[in-house]
């Protein structure tokens, strides 16, 4: 047997005001799990719950820029950051954009858990994390400490997309952290002759979660603002309220609301020694 | 064993052992010194996948600890447990899975 020193299992992480905590993945990276994140929490706000949004991408945090803010005086500055109702917070608020997070794995992990546990996130009917894609270290510290409801997964239409959104699926099987559905992203085109264009492809989404026996939450079209509204600093939810992609991430809130009230806790007996 | 491993309803020592109630009604037991055997933490399966080494010095906290024994054994998320030996060793998570695997289905004393 190795020597005994080896490192514990940091203790589960307790957020006693937080209702539901939600994870957003992919296993692919730009898929647009950031944006629908932002959307969906803003969605999530502007249906009159109490949200909050993590971002757990450490080495690529998309959330400052998203909601107009960016690096912040860490001694002035209480976190989370509050906008447009959202609590927030990001590694962006911490190191400057123009500076690499070059850091291995436990650093990592470590981060990920002093924003979930040192973070006074308050009373929050839903704190919605946005995952870094795949499926390493912040997904596993998460899957571990964190009081996980529930994930959706995004994927877009394309099978090189859902070659890596099904590792994702299976990575919250393994760790036993249901999946509330599967989210189709950039799924279609409306243009300006009404006429729907898949671009993309179509029926990813529907595939994965068939598969995967969960339900597809909804398909979000493409639009052009989104990105733009996500460069400017105000997620197209809040921009647009009267969008279609607006009113589909409204449905999606909806959606999810019911979706994590009806997860049945999944703790796990304390053991009698 | 097929299909998804059932929900522990209940894990309780038992004599030498664990005892662990599940939710589909099977009762499984397993030895401290087979979960330890078993530990599935990376530094224990890369030292079985070596051949033993006879001439290996235990540590005075190894051979103070006598047979295996847990300190604590406590909750990882929704899938596993992390068990802390009496030896100090503490880096083994035990998926359901694993403890299902490990136990052997016996009637509880």
């Amino acid at each position: 047997m190795p020597p005994p020193n080896m490192p514990g299992m940091p203790p589960k992480l307790v957020l006693p005001g937080v209702k539901h905590v939600l994870a957003v993945a992919s296993g692919k990276g730009g898929v647009g799990k950031s944006t629908v994140a932002a959307n969906l929490a803003m969605a999530l706000q502007m249906s009159g719950k109490k949200v909050g949004l993590m971002d757990a991408d450490i080495y690529g945090p998309s959330v400052p820029i998203m909601f107009g803010l960016g690096l912040v005086d860490q001694t002035k500055t209480p976190f989370p950051i509050e906008r447009f109702g959202l609590k927030l917070m990001s590694m962006g608020f911490l190191v400057d954009p123009t500076q690499a997070v070059i850091w291995r794995g436990p650093k990592v992990a470590q981060a990920v858990a002093q924003f979930l546990a040192q973070c006074p996130w308050g009373e929050l009917d839903v704190l919605v994390i946005d995952l870094p894609p795949g499926t390493g270290d912040a997904q596993l510290t998460l899957s571990q400490q964190a009081p996980l409801t529930g994930a959706i997964i995004v994927t877009t239409p394309q099978d090189v997309s859902l070659i890596d959104a099904r590792k994702g699926v299976k990575m919250f099987a393994e760790v036993k952290v249901p999946v509330l559905g599967v989210i189709e992203n950039m799924s279609y085109f409306v243009g300006d002759d009404g006429k729907r264009y898949d671009i993309f492809r179509s029926g990813g989404g529907k595939k994965l979660a068939a598969e995967s026996g969960v339900p597809l939450l909804g398909e979000l079209p493409i639009d052009p603002r989104v990105a733009e509204c996500g460069d400017s600093g105000e997620p197209i939810v809040k921009k647009y309220p009267e969008s279609p992609v607006a009113k589909a991430y409204a449905s999606l809130a909806n959606v999810v609301v019911k979706d994590l009230l009806s997860v049945e806790p999944e703790g796990l007996p304390a053991v009698v020694l | 064993m097929t299909g998804p491993t059932p929900k522990p309803l209940s894990l309780r020592r038992e004599g030498d052992g664990l005892r662990i109630d599940w939710a589909d009604g099977t009762s499984t037991f397993a030895e401290w010194k087979h979960l330890r055997a078993n530990c599935p933490c990376a530094g224990c399966l890369d030292e079985k996948s070596r051949p033993p080494d006879p001439l290996r010095v235990l540590s005075v906290r190894e051979v103070e600890a006598g047979p295996p024994a847990p300190v604590a054994m406590t909750p990882v998320g929704h899938y596993a447990y992390q068990i802390t030996w009496t030896d100090g060793h503490g880096a083994g998570i035990y998926t359901l899975e694993t403890l299902r695997v490990l136990g052997t289905s016996t009637d509880s004393q």
